[in-house]
């Protein structure tokens, strides 16, 4: 039994084995329903560190002797997803068993189109997934709150943990697709049903918005898919097509496969960089000579008619990355593609608000990370520029919308706005040269997503407490919450300076690393580029502190006496908000605990990327 | 030094986590007593360990568990700076005997670089043919063996006092070899500064502890009333939170010494914005008041403006330096004393700790590049090699040498040198924002809204010197030009605010304003090259300025917060030990000889003179500050004479004044008898022989502005001043003159005080009618509060506005729009569907029918009708088919 399949695939599906376990609930034990789900969710989150310690373990297994310069040893290059992929192949060509301590899972699903079901884990999956389970939990006992139709909720509640964690384990396309999209449906009822009042009108934006953006990453796929790749295939994979076709010469082989796209991807950034012939010649020889030293051979000839096949093409390249980037960008949101942000996270309900904040918009990162710049790199590489611009834009817009704001929770939406800038920036500033400072972006952009996951569920909830008892959101008819209610206040307090970015507390962290990645970018038509950038970034945390503590001064500062009998904080609301507050405190003192396992994966990807240019 | 001896500088470490310990023990306690107060009536196991943690009514339990950690801290740090002192003369001679070694390498035995160094050796093929002479020397001094291995007894002691870990980093390939760029580290580093530093303020945070034990009392009570926030029923009542005061004071400690500690700018950065959310936090202390929360805002906004420019210099010196540690960034950035073969020079000066510049001749693909070295001049500036690559050469006048684009800490690179201006600058803007300099000092009058022992500490003794330290703790790392830049911007901000502090009435903000101005002497200092008399005034203000405020703090409390000095007078009888302690400060900081501010003045003053020799056209440097002596004197004994004599002005305050307890009363003592002495040395009439002084200068003052230290073999002194030598030497020989100058200006302000204000001879008030526009104009601060408010925020929040209304109209009415054109469309399409195609249908349903209606006319059931039909239907289509094929067959 390959236990890694057992355990991912269990983290997937028990949400939803606990969703049709809700069926059997009669009417009237909501509570027990409630219970029931949150056991379900707790379930996931144990699940979810199994999976995390076959991951440690594994990493601790493989570790690079040569790098101690100060006592540290770093996970091997070996533990990258692309040579575990690699090795998997050949363990299960050698033995016909799958290795199952190799974090990968992998068997056909449709084989007729070669779509898989295929697992797999490395340090940004593997970041996303503990997110994820943690934050669900969490929500859940967030929800206690909701009293309509409860069973509903709970389920679609599950279903939409099982399409998010699917979405993050997935490595081929297909079924990253297949998951994304059932990630769409629970949320628009969770908005459309369980919302404020203009739910509707938010949940139908949410949907078609995502839904566009759903229809360009449909067609890349496609187009992807519509590649014949087996000049880079596994050799294994390519024997066994070729065995297929009886020796009528080399099957043609169409992947989803995103870690063997990737590798298409970087191959034909090499491939669209040279420009002499001679150095053509070699690279298609090259080619050719591995290929009959795994005794799949092909023709130089037929090897170029590949080669001149469209994905290879810097157009193609660019269209599919736009594609792609639109269709993330959207999740993340990147400007102008926001606006349902605002509107879905005022309407949401306040557990469905976190989720959406806290893990919806690191899915757009994280296809950007996993998907699209791996396997277009050249488009990315490209267009680093103007994607720092995007990314420029949103942190200012983010932040000068939010000032302007009165409702709390959009103001709350569009600091999310904001800080996802951050996010893309430090994954755009891929630099001309000294790329530790991409290095510190990348790392940078990943741990800025896990600190926003935290930061922006804090904040959501604690807006939530306060409209649980005040029934608004207006931040204008607030005012002095911090005498009647010092505990909440203390903690919104902290929960906000993180989300400011106050050393010390984890917002900080993403975004310094980011902003000092910046500066070194340039390219060759814009020399002075990152300068610009990094001051520009540098000047918006004024904004940003201006704008958090003005909304602290309107909501906790001074005094009120129509709040003045309010009720503190409540056990429950405590026991949601305090391991946020823990999280928030402890991974801005100690980011070593989680860069340690997830650098090497982020740098590695950093590492491949970069070598195109070297 | 054996590995698991424990070091000395740990000690600073354990003062460091003290107050952070104390932070956490009343945050636990205070989080779980709110947390269990609106449940103790109903439960009684919760209203046990809710009264055992102290119950509803605050107890004194947190401040002596914040006292006792910052007293221990005290004790740990003074204990550390007497061992440091112990050491720190024989660190020194060492580091002496190393340095001459470098500079005559001929002439001593000990060569402490060549172990390495055939593994290190990287230098460029350009000087490989100097290289090969270079091998021939060292095996020269191979066979001179070293009898004392200096550099490792230096590296022995050294490492006593510093330490650094890891916080984060990553691991690219392309950086295998080298570390560059990919670390970020906190660590600590002892030296005379940062010990001095520590011991100054873990004393004055202690009394200020003890005496905020007294001040804070109202705190105790179950209901304190604000008499500053007024609500339909009369005066807020609210909850005491004495405990949150001392946790927040803990949190503020911490951070304070952090920065303190602190080996790299990272750290300090941090530490940086800790002190100002603790500044923030405690400005806010009294948040219901509103005036209290918008102080608390704009002190943290200020400051943040400042801290951007703080992260641009830290983007600056990251890209190009690859490191915060300071000691390896001065390391880069300053040319060392010596190379292989000896003593650097350029022409014929020394080169030693020099930015060393020079022009671009050749740029290489990747980046590096051919630099011609020039003498001062130069679009780029050298990095130099932060480990020593073992055999090296430096650059020579009118030579080419090779730089690296991206350096490895054994190679040479370069830094364009307007970037090396605009990131000293960026850190100055920094330190400008927290030491409340021009154009950025207006939130720190303002900040005068928390508790008056906070003033004390943060907003006057420690936090905002933390501006000043900063400048000399990055002191090589700045260019003239930056240096330039501090001189002004100290001149201007010193006279600006001390003419505001004439003017006001409000006790509290004179201080404000006078600490203003103090700091703006500090950074004139640092910036005319007076590195020692700057710092050294910062160590006598945090003593004579904290007096000042507690002792303010003191009067306030005695005349139930009574701040106005319009209200005051008289009131030396009513309390005599505020009065005559605060008359100690007032002598000290209007530089009174013997006074401890005497001693730190007197050498600014010399320092800015001698500044003014050498470059006359930056005379302003000295008038203001000289100017500026005097007005100080004036506003300081204006407040003093306002405050304790003459007639009292209000009697309802006059009668319920009253002398403050022992605990506010013996840090009084305490500070007064410091601010006079602390700065003493002998002889004393020598300002320039202070003891304190003498240690900053010269154990800490950085070698860019140190002259005449370095004594060669023929015992002529070797001139390693870099940036101010004629200055410095000007300085010291007007010291006298200036010394009188300064006693005329600061007699000719006591004299106005005493006949305005003393005496009574003139009356203040026909002077502000006199000048009605003048007075005005000071009154509301030279107006930045309301340019700033026209200039940035009114344009700030229109931004936001309109950010928001492209949200709303822009781009979602955009989206509407093509909904609703959507939505119209189908509803189009709707109609065409009914109209057109189902219309069509139905038309042709209808008309089938009707014909069909039509027909059942004919089907009458007779035979011979049908008959005939068929027939007529049958000669139709014949005639149908004979037309066809005629048209078919005309031609």
């Amino acid at each position: 039994m390959e236990t890694d399949l057992l355990m991912m695939s269990l983290c997937i599906f028990i949400p939803s084995a606990f969703a049709l376990g809700l069926l059997f609930f009669p009417k009237g034990t909501e509570e027990y329903m409630r219970w029931w789900s949150l056991v379900g969710t707790a379930a996931t989150f144990v699940f979810s560190m199994f999976v995390f310690i076959d991951y440690y373990a594994m990493l601790q297994r493989n570790q690079d002797n040569t790098l101690t310069p100060a006592g540290i040893r770093r996970a091997d290059a070996s533990t990258q997803l692309s040579a575990r992929a690699e090795a998997a192949a050949n363990v299960k060509a050698r033995s016909g068993e799958p290795s199952s301590d190799d974090g990968l899972a992998r068997y056909p699903w449709i084989g007729r189109f070669g779509i898989e079901y295929y697992l797999g884990i490395d340090g940004i999956s593997m970041a996303m997934v503990l997110l994820t389970t943690v934050l669900f939990f969490l929500s859940m006992i967030a929800s206690w709150g909701i009293e309509k139709h409860v069973k509903g909720y709970c389920m679609l509640f599950l279903i939409l943990e099982t399409g998010v964690l699917g979405t993050f384990f997935a490595l081929d396309f297909f079924l990253f697709y297949i998951f994304w999209e059932v990630m769409l449906l629970p949320m628009y009822f969770l908005i459309g049903i369980w919302g404020g009042p203009r739910r509707e009108y938010a949940a139908i934006k949410f949907f078609l918005y995502t839904l566009f953006g759903s229809v360009f990453i449909l067609i890349a796929l496609l187009a992807f898919y519509f590649t014949d790749v087996q000049d880079f295939a596994p050799k294994e994979t390519v024997a066994a097509a070729n065995a297929a076709v009886k020796g009528k010469g080399t099957a043609e082989i169409h992947t989803f496969d995103l870690v063997l796209l990737a590798k298409v991807g970087k191959q034909g950034m090499d491939w669209m960089h040279l420009e002499s012939e001679a150095e053509r010649k070699k690279f298609v020889q090259a080619i050719v000579d591995r290929r009959e030293k795994e005794r799949n051979p092909t023709s130089a000839a037929d090897v170029e008619r590949r080669l001149e096949q469209a994905f290879f093409s810097p157009t193609f390249q660019y269209v599919m990355f736009l594609f792609l980037f639109v269709g993330f960008a959207i999740k993340v949101p990147i400007f102008p593609f926001h606006t349902w942000l605002p509107d879905a996270h005022v309407e949401a309900p306040t557990p469905i608000s976190m989720i959406l904040a806290g893990i919806l918009l690191k899915l757009g990162g994280y296809g950007i990370l996993r998907i699209a710049y791996p396997i277009c790199p050249w488009a990315a590489h490209a267009l680093a520029y103007y994607l720092c611009i995007l990314a420029m834009i949103n942190i200012i817009y983010g932040a000068f919308a939010a000032m302007a704001q009165t409702d709390f929770k959009k103001l709350v939406a569009y600091s999310s706005i904001s800080h996802m800038g951050y996010v893309l920036l430090g994954i755009a500033v891929w630099p001309e040269s000294n790329f530790n400072n991409w290095a510190w972006g990348m790392n940078g952009a990943m741990y800025q997503m896990i600190a926003h996951g935290i930061s922006s569920a804090g904040m959501f909830f604690c807006v939530g407490v306060i409209y649980d008892r005040a029934h608004h959101r207006n931040l204008d008819n607030f005012r002095g919450l911090n005498e009647p209610m010092p505990l909440y206040g203390g903690i919104s307090a902290l929960i906000f300076f993180a989300g400011l970015g106050l050393p010390g507390l984890c917002g900080f962290v993403g975004e310094f690393m980011v902003i000092l990645s910046t500066w070194n970018f340039s390219t060759p038509d814009h020399p002075h580029a990152g300068k610009v950038l990094a001051i520009l970034a540098a000047l918006t945390v004024v904004i940003t502190a201006a704008y958090i503590l003005w909304t602290l001064q309107r909501v906790y500062l001074g005094t009120n006496p129509a709040y003045k009998d309010y009720k503190d904080i409540t056990p429950r609301e405590l026991v949601c908000i305090i391991p946020l507050a823990i999280l928030a405190i402890v991974l801005g003192i100690l980011p070593v605990l989680i860069l340690q396992w997830m650098e090497p994966h982020v740098t590695g990807l950093v590492d491949s990327l970069v070598q195109l240019k070297m | 030094m054996p590995e698991n001896e424990l070091q000395p500088g740990l000690l600073f470490v354990v003062a460091t986590l003290l107050p952070i310990a104390s932070f956490t023990i009343l945050l636990l306690w205070g989080a779980i007593r709110w947390a269990l107060r609106p449940y103790a009536s109903d439960n009684a196991t919760v209203k046990t360990i809710f009264e055992g943690l102290g119950g509803a009514v605050p107890g004194q339990a947190p401040a002596y568990v914040a006292t006792a950690a910052i007293g221990l801290a005290f004790l740990c740090s003074f204990a550390g700076f007497c061992i440091f002192l112990a050491e720190v003369g024989e660190m020194h001679e060492l580091k002496h005997k190393l340095d001459h070694a470098k500079l005559h390498p001929g002439h001593h035995d000990d060569h402490d670089h060549d172990k390495n160094e055939k593994a290190k050796h990287n230098e460029q093929k350009v000087d490989k043919a100097k290289d090969a002479k270079g091998e021939e020397k060292k095996k020269v001094d191979a066979a001179k063996q070293a009898p004392r291995n200096l550099q490792g007894e230096y590296n022995a002691l050294k490492n006593r006092w510093e330490g650094a870990w890891d916080w984060a980093r990553v691991f690219p390939k392309s950086t295998h070899d080298s570390a560059r760029g990919s670390i970020l580290q906190i660590g600590f580093r002892i030296d005379m500064l940062a010990a001095v530093m520590f011991v100054m303020v873990t004393f004055i945070a202690t009394l200020i502890h003890l005496f905020s034990i007294g001040y804070m009392s109202d705190e105790l009570q179950k209901e304190v009333e604000d008499h500053e926030v007024h609500t339909a029923h009369g005066h807020y009542h609210r909850r005491g939170r004495f405990g949150r005061f001392f946790m927040f004071l803990s949190l503020f400690c911490f951070s304070m010494l952090n920065l303190i500690l602190a080996d790299n700018l990272f750290q300090i950065f941090v530490s940086w914005e800790l002190v100002g959310i603790c500044s923030f936090l405690l400005i806010g202390f009294y948040f219901e008041r509103t005036s209290a929360s918008n102080a608390a805002n704009k002190a943290f906004i200020t400051n943040r403006i400042g801290d951007a420019g703080f992260i641009i210099g830290l983007l600056i010196f990251w890209t190009y330096f690859g490191t915060f540690n300071f000691q390896e960034i001065f390391a880069r950035v300053r040319a060392p004393e010596a190379d292989s073969h000896g003593a650097i020079k350029l022409g014929k000066e020394s080169a030693g700790h020099k930015i060393v510049r020079g022009n671009l001749v050749k740029k290489y693909p990747d980046g590096s590049a051919s630099i011609k070295v020039e003498n001062g001049v130069g679009d780029v500036a050298f990095i130099f090699p932060r480990e020593t690559p073992g055999h090296f050469d430096a650059p020579r006048l009118g030579r080419e040498k090779y730089a690296y684009h991206d350096p490895a800490p054994t190679q040479y690179g370069y830094i364009p040198y307007w970037l090396l201006i605009v990131g000293g600058l960026g850190i100055f803007l920094g330190c400008v924002g927290k030491s409340a300099q021009f154009p950025l000092q207006v939130w720190l009058p303002d900040a005068m809204e928390g508790p008056t022992p906070v003033s004390a500490l943060i907003h006057a003794a420690t936090m905002v010197a933390a501006g000043v330290y900063l400048v000399g703790r990055c002191y090589p790392l700045f260019t003239v030009e930056v240096l330039l830049t501090i001189a002004y911007v100290g001149a201007i901000t010193l006279f600006v605010a001390a003419s505001i502090a004439v003017v006001m009435t409000d006790i509290k903000k004179v201080l404000a304003y006078s600490t203003v101005s103090q700091l703006g002497y500090m950074m004139l200092a640092l910036g005319v090259g007076g590195w020692t008399a700057g710092l050294l005034h910062l160590l006598t203000h945090a003593f004579f300025k904290a007096l000042l405020f507690l002792g303010s703090g003191s009067v306030i409390y005695g005349c139930h917060h009574q701040q106005d000095m319009l209200k005051m007078g008289g009131l030396y009888p009513k309390m005599k030990i505020t009065a005559l302690t605060m008359l100690m400060g007032v002598l000290a900081i209007a530089g009174t000889p013997f006074f401890s501010g005497w001693y730190s003045k007197d050498e600014i003053l010399a320092g800015a003179f001698g500044f003014f020799m050498v470059n006359k056209h930056h005379f302003l440097l000295f008038l203001l500050p000289l100017v500026t002596a005097g007005i100080t004197t004036f506003y300081m004994f204006r407040m003093w004479f306002m405050t304790f004599t003459g007639k009292p002005r209000d009697e309802h305050v006059y009668d319920h004044a009253h002398e403050s307890p022992w605990p506010m009363t013996v840090p009084l003592i305490l500070l007064a008898i410091l601010s006079v002495g602390v700065a003493w040395g002998w002889p004393p009439h020598e300002p320039s022989h202070s003891w304190l002084g003498h240690q900053l200068h010269h154990y800490s003052q950085p070698k860019t502005v140190e002259f005449g230290d370095l004594v060669d073999d023929h015992g002529h002194g070797i001139p390693v001043d870099v940036d101010f030598v004629a200055e410095n030497r000007s300085a010291l020989e007007n010291h006298a003159i200036v010394g009188f100058l300064a006693l005329g200006v600061v007699g000719i302000g006591l004299a106005f005080a005493l006949v305005l204000y003393y005496y009574g001879v003139l009356d203040p008030e026909d002077a502000k009618e006199q000048f009605p526009g003048v007075h005005r104009f000071l009154m509301n601060k030279w107006c930045f509060d309301e340019f700033y408010s026209a200039a940035l925020v009114r344009p700030a929040l229109q931004i936001a506005h309109w950010c928001r209304n492209v949200d709303t109209y822009a781009i979602d009415g955009f989206l509407n729009l093509v909904g609703h054109w959507t939505v119209l469309t189908s509803a189009w399409s709707g109609r065409f569907d009914r109209g057109i195609i189902d219309g069509s249908v139905n038309l042709l349903a209808d008309v089938s029918y009707a014909i069909g209606s039509w027909l059942r006319n004919v089907q009458t059931g007779y035979l011979r009708s049908y008959i005939l039909f068929l027939a007529l239907a049958a000669m139709g289509v014949w005639i149908l088919l004979y037309a066809w094929a005629s048209a078919l067959g005309a031609p």
